[in-house]
C-alpha cells in the first residue's frame, strides 16, 4: 500500500503519453477465469434463447426486468459514461489536464456498452424484430426505451468507435512502415470529422442516459416516492458523470497500482475536485427535489426503502467528503476509497427505481436465478477481459514519459527474440531515434 | 480559450434563432395536444358493474374459449383456475375481501383501452397502438421486441409476458377483435347470464352508467363511473359498491399517465429541435477545442520528438 500512500510527486511523473502496459503477459491465470466465465455466459444464453426468459430468470409478470436489464444496462453504463462526462469535462470545458485519462473513459466506455448492449439484445424476448430500427418512421419518438435503444446503439456503433479509432491507427503506425502513408491519411480524415463526431457523442448519451430515468418515470407511484421524481432523468444522467469519473480515474489509479506506474497527482487532482462538485450539487438537487414533493417525511420512516436511501446518500456523499479532502491532503487512498464510495453509492441508485424501489403489488419479490447471475457476470467478465487486453495491446493507460522510452528499451534489449511486438520493430525504434530526447540518456 | 461557459451560451444563443422558432412551434402544438386525449370516433367498450356480479367466471372460460386459448390449468391440473392474469389469460374475475367486515365485492380485470395507453406511449416500436376508430388497444406480434416494457408502464397491470418458449407472446385484451368483425359480442359479454358486463359504444355506456347510479342513489361508490375521466378516460367502464382503489383501480386523476409523466420528455424531442439546436452549439465550441488540443500535440511532439498522441 506504501505505493499509493506516499505524496511526493516529481515533476518528471507527469503523465505526458499514453503507454501500452509492457512486460506483463495477457494471459495470465485471472485473464483464463475471465475467458471461462464468458464461454459459460455464452452457452447459457444459447440455453436462454430455447427456453426463454422463465426457466433461466428470476423474472416475473411483476417484476418484468431482471438484473441484465437493471444491473448491466442501467448502472454499467452509467459507470461506462466516462467518454460522456470525462468527453465534455475536457472537450467542451477545456479541463486540458482530463486529456491524458480520455483514451481511458472512451475504452472502458466503449466495453461497457457494447457488453451491456448485447446483454440487451438477450434480454429481449423476440429480438429478431430489432430490424424495425433502421425504418425511423416506425420509432415509437415519445417512448423512453425507444430513446434508449436506438440511441444507445447509434451512439456505441458509431462516434464512440470512431473515437476509439485513434489508438489502433496509431498501433498500425508502429507495426510496419509500409503502413504508415495509408494510417496517416486515415487519420488526417479522421480529424476533419472529429468535431461532428464528439458532438454526437455528447449528445446521444446525455439523450439517452437521461431516458434511462424516464423509463421509470410511467411507472408512476408504484416506484418509492424518495426516487420517483419529474427530475428523475436529470438525477440519472448527473449520477452517470459523478460515477464514470470514479470509474475511470479509479480504474487508472488501481491499474497505476498493479502495473507499477507513477500518478500524476495533478490530474488526478483534478479530476477529484469535478467529481467532488458534481456529487454535491446532485445531492443537494436530489434533497431539494424530496423536500418540495414533501416527502422528506418517508426518509424515516422506518422501513427498507429508507435504509436504502440512507445508504445511498452515505456512500455517494462520503465519497464526496473523501475526494474533498485528499484533494487537500493528497492521500491517494483516500482519494481511491472516494472514488470507490461513490461509485458503488451511485450505482445503488442507478439500481433502486427499477428494483428495490420498485413495488409493484405487496407480495411481488424478485431475486435474480442462478443462470441469470452467470450470465450477467460472464457479460462484465468478457468487457473486464477485453480491458486487459486492450491495455497491453493498446496505448491507452496514461503514463510518464520515461515510460515510453522504458518500453522502448524493453523491446529492444529484454525480448530480441521477438521481432514483431507492435510498437517497436526489432532493430528498429519506430520514431526517429536521432531526434528523440529521453531524459534518463 | 479560458472562458468557455460564456463561449458556450453564446455559441448556442447564435445558432439558437432558428431552432427557437422550431421550438416554440413545437410547444404550440403540445399545449393543443394537453386538452386531454382525443376520443376515437367508434369508441367501443365494455361497463361492468361489480354490485351485480355473482363471481361464476363464465366469462373468464368464454373468454379463454373466443381466443382460441388452451385452459389454464397450472394450478392444480385438472381446473382452468388460473390466479391472475397471465399469458393464457386476457381476463379474470377476482374476490376482494376485506377483513373487516365492510362489503365484499367481485372485480373484474382486462385491459381497460385507456383514451391514452400508456402501454402504447412507451412501446418502442408501436407494437401496441391504439386504432383509431374503435380506440382498441392491439398488439402486433412482428413489431414487439419482447422488452416487457408494457408489463411495467401500464396502471392496471395488463399485459402480460409468456416466460416460456422461443417465440413468446404478450397477452392482453384486444376486445374480440375477431368476433367483432363477424358481428358477435365479445367473449365475455355474450356469456355473462346477469349482465354484470356489458358491450357497447362508450358514450352508451357512460349513459347507462349514469342512469344506473341516478337511479339508485348512494349504490355506487362516490356516485362515479371510473373510467369516465380517470386516466384521461378509459374505454372499459366500471360501477361499484367499494373503493375502486381496493379492485386495483387506483386514482389516476384526470390526465392520463404518459400525459402526466412524460410532458417534459415529450417536450425536450418534440420536433428534434432542442437536441438539434444543442449539438450545434457543442460542434461549435468542440471545433475550437479541437484546433487548439491538435496545436498543442504538434508542439509536443516537436520537443520530445515522440509521435502526437491525439
Ligand atoms: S389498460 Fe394497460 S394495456 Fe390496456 S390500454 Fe391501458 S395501458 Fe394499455
Ligand atoms: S414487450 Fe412488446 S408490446 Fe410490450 S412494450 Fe415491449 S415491444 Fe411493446
Ligand atoms: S360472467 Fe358475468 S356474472 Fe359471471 S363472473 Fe363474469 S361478469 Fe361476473
Amino acid at each position: 500500500m506504501s505505493a499509493i500512500t506516499t505524496s511526493q510527486f516529481k515533476t518528471e511523473d507527469r503523465w505526458e503519453r499514453a503507454v501500452p502496459v509492457f512486460g506483463f503477459p495477457v494471459v495470465t491465470r485471472f485473464f483464463l477465469v475471465l475467458m471461462a466465465l464468458t464461454l459459460v455466459a455464452l452457452v447459457l444464453t444459447g440455453y436462454r434463447e430455447l427456453a426463454g426468459l422463465g426457466p433461466v430468470s428470476g423474472m416475473n409478470d411483476a417484476f418484468g426486468w431482471g438484473i441484465w436489464k437493471t444491473f448491466n444496462v442501467m448502472v454499467l453504463t452509467a459507470l461506462g459514461s466516462g467518454a460522456f462526462a470525462v468527453g465534455i469535462a475536457a472537450w467542451v470545458f477545456r479541463r486540458k489536464k482530463l486529456h491524458a485519462l480520455m483514451r481511458m473513459a472512451l475504452l472502458t466506455s466503449f466495453l461497457a456498452y457494447a457488453s451491456g448492449l448485447l446483454l440487451l439484445g438477450i434480454d429481449a424476448g423476440r429480438p429478431w424484430n430489432f430490424y424495425w430500427i433502421v425504418f425511423p418512421w416506425k420509432w415509437n419518438m415519445h417512448s423512453p426505451l425507444a430513446e434508449v435503444a436506438i440511441c444507445m446503439s447509434i451512439y456505441a456503433m458509431i462516434p464512440l468507435a470512431v473515437e476509439n479509432l485513434p489508438p489502433v491507427l496509431e498501433r498500425l503506425w508502429y507495426f510496419d512502415s509500409r503502413l504508415r502513408p495509408g494510417v496517416e491519411k486515415m487519420e488526417k480524415h479522421l480529424h476533419s470529422v472529429f468535431p461532428y463526431v464528439i458532438a454526437l457523442a455528447y449528445l446521444l448519451p446525455g439523450m439517452h442516459q437521461s431516458s434511462l430515468g424516464a423509463l421509470m418515470l410511467l411507472a408512476g407511484e408504484r416506484v418509492h416516492p424518495l426516487w420517483q421524481s419529474p427530475f428523475l432523468p436529470l438525477l440519472y444522467v448527473w449520477a452517470a458523470c459523478f460515477m464514470s469519473f470514479g470509474c475511470v480515474a479509479g480504474c487508472t489509479m488501481l491499474c497505476c497500482l498493479v502495473w507499477k506506474r507513477a500518478m500524476d497527482m495533478d490530474v488526478l487532482d483534478e479530476a477529484a475536485r469535478i467529481t467532488c462538485g458534481l456529487i454535491y450539487g446532485w445531492a443537494a438537487l436530489r434533497l431539494l427535489d424530496i423536500a418540495f414533493r414533501e416527502q422528506l417525511g418517508t426518509a424515516f420512516h422506518f422501513d427498507r426503502f429508507a435504509g436504502v436511501f440512507w445508504l445511498e446518500m452515505l456512500m455517494i456523499v462520503g465519497g464526496g467528503y473523501l475526494l474533498q479532502r485528499s484533494v487537500r491532503t493528497h492521500e491517494r487512498d483516500k482519494m481511491f476509497m472516494g472514488y470507490v464510495l461513490s461509485s458503488v453509492g451511485g450505482m445503488i441508485y442507478r439500481f433502486s427505481p427499477t428494483t428495490l424501489a420498485f413495488r409493484p403489488n405487496p407480495q411481488a419479490l424478485y431475486f435474480p436465478a442462478t443462470i441469470e447471475v452467470l450470465v450477467s457476470l460472464g457479460f462484465i467478465a468478457m468487457g473486464v477481459a477485453g480491458f486487459l487486453f486492450a491495455v497491453k495491446k493498446f496505448a491507452i493507460l496514461p503514463g510518464p514519459l520515461y515510460l515510453w522510452h522504458d518500453m522502448a528499451s524493453y523491446f529492444r534489449f529484454r525480448r530480441p527474440y521477438i521481432r514483431w511486438t507492435g510498437y517497436f520493430k526489432y532493430g528498429f525504434f519506430g520514431e526517429d531515434e536521432e531526434l528523440t530526447n529521453n531524459p534518463h540518456e | 480559450m479560458a472562458i468557455t461557459r460564456r463561449e458556450l451560451i453564446t455559441t448556442i444563443a447564435m445558432t439558437g434563432g432558428t431552432a427557437a422558432v422550431a421550438v416554440t412551434v413545437g410547444t404550440g402544438t403540445l399545449h393543443a395536444e394537453t386538452e386531454g386525449p382525443r376520443i376515437p370516433s367508434a369508441a367501443v367498450g365494455l361497463l361492468y358493474d361489480a354490485t351485480v356480479c355473482i363471481g361464476c367466471k363464465a366469462c373468464v372460460a368464454a373468454c379463454a374459449e373466443a381466443n382460441g386459448e388452451t385452459p389454464d390449468t397450472r394450478g392444480d391440473s385438472l381446473h382452468q383456475a388460473p390466479t391472475d392474469l397471465n399469458d393464457l389469460t386476457r381476463n379474470i374475475i377476482k374476490l376482494y375481501k376485506p377483513t373487516d367486515g365492510t362489503p365484499a365485492s367481485f372485480v373484474k380485470r382486462q385491459c381497460m383501452h385507456c383514451l391514452d395507453p400508456a402501454c402504447a406511449a412507451g412501446c418502442p416500436f408501436q407494437a401496441l397502438h391504439k386504432d383509431l376508430e374503435s380506440g382498441i388497444v392491439y398488439w402486433t406480434a412482428d413489431k414487439c421486441i419482447g422488452c416487457r416494457y408494457c408489463t411495467i408502464t401500464c396502471p392496471y397491470h395488463v399485459p402480460r409476458f409468456q416466460w416460456v418458449g422461443y417465440n413468446p407472446r404478450v397477452t392482453k385484451c384486444e376486445l374480440c377483435s375477431h368476433r367483432l368483425a363477424q358481428g358477435l359480442k365479445p367473449g365475455c359479454t355474450s356469456v355473462c347470464p346477469t349482465g354484470a358486463v356489458i358491450f357497447g359504444p362508450r358514450t352508451v355506456l357512460l349513459t347507462e352508467g349514469k342512469r344506473r347510479i341516478k337511479e339508485t342513489p348512494g349504490r355506487y361508490y362516490k356516485d362515479k363511473v371510473y373510467g369516465e375521466t380517470d386516466n384521461g378516460g378509459t374505454q372499459s367502464l366500471y360501477l361499484s359498491r367499494v373503493p375502486f382503489d381496493d379492485l386495483g383501480l387506483p386514482e389516476l386523476g384526470e390526465e392520463s399517465v404518459p400525459e402526466k409523466t412524460l410532458r417534459w420528455q415529450r417536450r425536450f424531442y418534440q420536433y428534434f429541435a432542442l437536441p438539434a439546436l444543442l449539438y450545434a452549439g457543442l460542434v461549435q465550441v468542440i471545433r475550437k477545442s479541437v484546433k487548439g488540443h491538435v496545436e498543442e500535440a504538434h508542439e509536443h511532439e516537436k520537443e520530445t520528438g515522440l509521435r502526437a498522441q491525439l
